[in-house]
């Protein structure tokens, strides 16, 4: 888990020497050198209002919004450029700053188009949001309106109402900045300025969708969540991507069972205020293939008469030594846990699987070439818990005991299972029991195949690729009668006699974080519940 | 309360029962005079004649009295008495011969405005189900072919079981695509599902109830349109 961010002190006695002290609306604030007032007044609580400052991108100081008055300088000045110095006074409530802004969002508003009712922006919008706080007048324009483009496909992902647009340049600073390739641009000047893309290129990149998370109005939205729900209609929950071994912070936006967009959660240490494209989509996983009720034999069963099946047949294996678990790094730590504790008690082989590397979609950014989320939480399980059934190993050493015959009978948790057709065919023969969420690849031929809650849907932890130990939040119910993975194995052991018991994914926490070295003493942290983004601010 | 404890004994004109012994060591602890109903108090008998009074006066007026116009009684108008014979005070109406008279502001079933060539005002900006207490209202956005417009509802259904008839989906509708002005009641209904109102289902109760069904008013407020 990552720590919060130290809160700002007030003035120490003595400031450290890289640090200023400046006085905001009659407040001292001490910030560090080179921050800039905007931030150190947003340490005061105090919120100047801005389009194109966004604090993980560069200054452009181009929307005139953060206007302030600074004392013994003639001009207003903006206050996202403005860096804080010794002895500044800043003053953002003087009649002239804040008439200031009003005429600014007046300005800014002049060819809006105001069609709220269909922008999907509209109720996490800063426009919106700061015509409420500041100006809250009738428009005093009489004439028309300059017209742009509509509609605009400009990638694969993404859709450009100009409209709509506030000439902010901050999706054209994520381009630049975050994903590295200039492909948009402004064209023409003073109202008639647009946003386009750059000559012979399209907003394509693994990085595209952050510009409709920056932008600050409904200029830009993306085609995966265009029209289908209402930003205040939503619940979020934090969790985590389970794209690949980055571990992005996320927030799940869900209502009634159901994801509808996952948007980056920032986490300096991590994945700051981003995320890419692909991670975005991972939530169409969870609802497509799920097993939603026990399968036994193809055909769905009551937990009761499954886990008696299963137990019956894993039992020849079980008192021949030929029962192997297949842990998965797509699974959290706590299922992975959960399940190697039961390995240790049946004595059996403990092996690991993951979905292959895609060494093509690794950067040095954000995107990593494992595409499993816990690969590196197998490994410091498997390490801290030496199984008590033989050396642990990944999917090549299970298919090469596969191939020697030394198993009788396989454990596996998840879906996935890069194995060679021949060991796929081998491993049909061979009674399965599956704890998985999603029906699919060797599920489908599994004797026993145990529903268990996707990433969204339970309470638990990804280690990333860093070894960072990050918390995951129920979003929502599990479909049918599936429940979480370690309440899976919990039953599984009961009906194989093996006592285990915890009630609650943090009882596994408490015993995994005991157990494993490098996670002793981490925190389980309170449960987050949903919020109603109907209760939110502004996003963007 | 703690006031009309605090009162001092010997103050007479309190409310009350009358007091007969007020306790030395604490003036709130008091003795009472308890006043009981009499003998003919308690047979009730002088009650029960009176009432049966009353029931045998709306009796022979009920039975022997004319029954005023429905019409009339609908309005809650007050009739002037004809001669000797009284009007009587029954309010029934001859349902279905005579029809009950509804409130000037009874609204009655939604309706959907249509455009000028017939498409549906409404946009699927969704701010009906928001408002609406009931959560009868289900709209299914999708992307129309006017680029113009931009956004449809795929699907508009209103659970008339669920409705309350509060009107707050008139008043947020920003495009006067929802109405609540077509002063058709309610239809009884076999199956729960039949009292659910489709989009196509509220345009043709537009078009029946014999008021315009396209709209007049323009998106975005006044003047003849709002982008021109």
């Amino acid at each position: 888990m990552t720590a919060p961010e130290a809160p700002e002190t007030g003035a120490p006695a003595a400031p450290p020497p890289d640090t200023v002290t400046l006085t905001i609306d009659g407040a001292s604030v001490t910030v560090a050198k080179g921050t800039n007032v905007l931030e150190a007044a947003r340490t005061l609580g105090i919120d100047i209002s801005a389009f194109c400052y966004h604090p993980g991108l560069s200054i452009a100081a181009c929307c005139r919004q953060c206007l302030v008055s600074i004392e013994k300088n003639p001009k207003l000045q903006p206050s996202c450029q403005q860096a804080a110095a010794d002895g500044m006074v800043v003053r953002t409530t003087d009649p002239q700053s804040t008439l200031a802004r009003k005429q600014m969002l007046e300005f800014t508003l002049v060819n809006h188009p105001i069609d709220c009712p269909i922008c999907d922006k509209a109720g996490e919008c800063t426009l919106q949001k700061l015509y409420f706080d500041h100006d809250n007048a009738d428009s005093r324009v009489d004439v028309p309106k300059v017209r742009k483009p509509k509609v605009v496909d400009l990638g694969p992902h993404i859709v450009l109402d100009a409209e709509r647009c506030i000439l902010c340049t901050r999706c054209i600073r994520v381009c630049d900045e975050v994903a590295g390739q200039h492909q948009l641009e402004m064209k023409h000047r003073g109202d008639h300025e647009e946003l386009t893309t750059a000559p012979g290129q399209r907003l394509d990149n693994p990085y595209s969708l952050n510009t409709v998370d920056v932008c600050p109005v409904g200029a830009l939205t993306s085609k995966d969540f265009r029209f289908t729900m209402r930003a205040w209609e939503l619940e979020a929950t934090p969790s985590v991507c389970p794209g690949c071994a980055t571990g992005c912070n996320v927030e799940i936006h869900h209502k009634q069972g159901r994801a509808w967009r996952l948007v980056p959660r920032h986490n300096p240490d991590v994945n700051g205020h981003w995320m890419c494209d692909e991670g975005r989509f991972t939530y169409h996983e969870l609802r497509e293939g799920r097993l939603a009720a026990p399968v036994l034999d193809g055909l769905p069963a009551s937990w009761d008469r499954a886990l008696a099946t299963a137990a019956a047949q894993l039992e020849a294996a079980r008192a021949g030594g030929g029962l192997a678990v297949v842990l998965s790094a797509q699974a959290t730590n706590e299922d992975n846990f959960a399940l190697a504790r039961l390995a240790a008690a049946w004595k059996a082989k403990v092996f690991s699987t993951a979905r292959p590397a895609r060494p093509e979609r690794a950067d040095d950014r954000l995107r990593d070439a494992d595409v499993n989320p816990n690969t590196r939480g197998v490994a410091t399980l498997l390490a801290s818990l030496p199984p008590a059934g033989g050396a642990a190993g990944d999917a090549a050493a299970f298919e090469a005991a596969l191939a020697a015959g030394a198993v009788k009978a396989v454990v596996l948790l998840g879906a996935d299972l890069p194995l060679s057709d021949g060991a796929l065919r081998h491993l049909r023969e061979l009674p399965v029991v599956a704890l998985a969420s999603h029906e699919r690849g060797p599920v489908k031929h599994a004797a026993v195949a145990l529903p268990i809650a996707a990433w969204a849907e339970t309470a638990g932890s990804f280690t990333n690729r860093d070894g960072a130990l990050q918390r995951t939040h129920a979003a929502f119910a599990p479909p049918g009668h599936a429940v979480p993975g370690w309440e899976a194995v919990v039953r599984l052991a009961q009906a194989t006699g093996v006592k285990l018991a915890w009630a609650h994914g943090r009882d596994v926490w408490k015993d995994m974080t005991a157990a494993v070295a490098p996670w002793k003493g981490a925190a389980w942290g309170r449960e987050v519940r949903p919020i109603q983004l109907r209760f939110a601010n502004s996003r963007g | 309360m703690g006031a009309s404890h605090g009162h001092d004994a010997a103050d007479d004109e309190t409310p009350g029962p009358r007091v007969l012994v007020v306790s030395a060591v604490s003036p709130r602890v008091r003795t009472i005079a308890v006043e009981r109903p009499g003998p003919s108090d308690v047979t009730y008998l002088e009650a029960a004649r009176k009432g049966l009074g009353v029931t045998l006066r709306h009796f022979v007026k009920n039975v022997l009295g004319k029954r005023r116009p429905a019409a009339a009684l609908a309005r809650g108008e007050e009739v002037a008495k004809q001669g000797l014979v009284p009007w009587n005070e029954i309010e029934t109406i001859q349902y279905p011969e005579e029809k009950t008279h509804y409130p000037e502001r009874f609204r009655g079933l939604h309706r959907l405005m249509q455009r000028d060539d017939g498409a549906v005002r409404c946009v699927a900006c969704m701010l009906c189900p928001t408002v609406c207490p009931a959560h009868c209202i289900t709209i299914v956005p999708a992307e129309a072919d006017d680029q113009g417009v931009e956004k449809k509802p795929a699907v508009f259904e209103i659970d008339e079981l669920r409705c309350v008839v509060c009107g707050l989906c008139v008043e947020a509708c920003p495009c006067d695509a929802i109405r609540m002005d077509s002063g058709v009641h309610a239809k009884p209904v076999e199956h729960r599902g039949d009292a659910i109102m489709t989009r196509e289902k509220l345009l043709d109760l537009s078009k029946q109830v014999g008021k315009d069904p396209a709209s007049t008013a323009t998106q975005g407020g006044e003047g003849p349109d709002w982008r021109e």
